[in-house]
């Protein structure tokens, strides 16, 4: 096998295992996101997630400063992880064209 | 990407010294070849005919002395690096579709498969034979206000050509081959033949002799015989 094939293999299976990585780690974030209603002056918090093809608001009650970063947390991680995601999937298309010729380069 | 690539580099690095870890660590890896540039300033350089892989290996001298513990992989979880265990040992590796990171330790005694943990940065490690050779000769490299500890091209090089005869894979060998024979050419053309010489001398014999056997029958041999 000639270098550059070799390294873009050596790519291809750094992609797959990312990719894998990445939607665990997606799966083991927090479900759902928080929603803040407020009333007579009190916060209280809803945890809206997708059930199906329903969207579901649970009721959480009073949450503590911590609970509601953890969430938050979670959402921006979600987010980032998402758009990487999205990222090694392109990865992985582009390489496995790159590496499907005959030749040895 | 390579843009991307950089930026990320230079953000894990910026982190890394501002947590105050960056100092007990030596780059090395394909991405050391980066930093080389302001070293071969006035010298045609490699770097541009380097393949590039997305690992950028820290290594950690055994001696290493960390008065803060350092959680590494929290450090940069928001970044978007993803911890993955490799094998069955476990060996951590931190993954981002940009770059992926790893700390390596000089091999010690018979070796083990096991991981070395380094608790101080919630990290463990790889051992790998001969690192202690780009322990020897470290030099700093300027990067925006702050340095990095690289191994002299000297020991990088002939390092280089120790292991890629010990190389599994036939196109990791011709990589890490071509780019010694890079990098030894540079340093000839800088002038600094001599070190590659006192390098090579200053390392058993048994080492001297392997790489000398790596580089037989090409014409860049003279690079090390008439140094």
């Amino acid at each position: 096998m000639g270098v550059i094939k070799g390294v873009l293999k050596e790519e291809l299976e750094n992609s797959l295992r990312m990719k894998r990585e990445y939607e665990k780690a997606l799966k083991e974030l927090l479900k759902g996101c928080l929603a803040q209603k407020e009333i007579r002056g009190h916060k209280y918090y809803y945890l809206v997630k997708r059930v199906g093809k329903k969207v579901k608001y649970v009721y959480k009650g009073k949450l503590s400063k911590e609970e509601i970063n953890k969430h938050n947390e979670a959402k921006v991680l979600r987010a980032k992880y998402r758009k990487l995601l999205s990222r090694v999937k392109k990865q992985i298309r582009f390489l496995r064209g790159a590496i499907r010729g005959k030749e040895s380069i | 990407m390579e843009k991307n690539q950089y930026k990320l580099c230079l953000e894990v690095l910026r982190r890394f010294n501002k947590a105050g870890i960056l100092d007990g660590m030596i780059l090395i890896g394909s991405w050391l070849l980066y930093f080389y540039k302001d070293y071969f300033k006035k010298t045609p350089y490699i770097d541009i005919a380097t393949l590039r892989t997305r690992d950028i290996d820290f290594l950690v001298p055994l001696s290493i002395k960390i008065k803060k513990t350092i959680d590494v992989p929290e450090l940069l979880k928001d970044l978007g690096f993803v911890t993955d265990f490799k094998g069955s040992k476990g060996y951590i590796k931190l993954d981002h579709p940009d770059l992926i990171l790893e700390f390596l330790v000089p091999e010690k005694g018979r070796g083990s498969d096991e991981p070395y943990k380094l608790p101080q940065l919630g990290m463990n490690a790889v051992s790998l034979r001969f690192l202690s050779f780009l322990i020897d000769n470290v030099i700093r490299v300027k990067v925006e206000d702050f340095y990095i500890n690289v191994p002299h091209p000297a020991n990088f090089a002939l390092h280089k050509l120790i292991i890629f005869q010990r190389r599994a894979r036939e196109y990791k060998a011709l990589k890490d081959k071509s780019t010694a024979i890079e990098i030894l050419k540079a340093l000839s053309n800088k002038g600094e033949g001599r070190i590659i010489k006192k390098t090579l001398d200053s390392i058993s014999e048994k080492w001297r002799k392997k790489i000398i056997k790596g580089l037989e029958g090409e014409e860049e041999i003279k690079l090390l015989l008439d140094s």
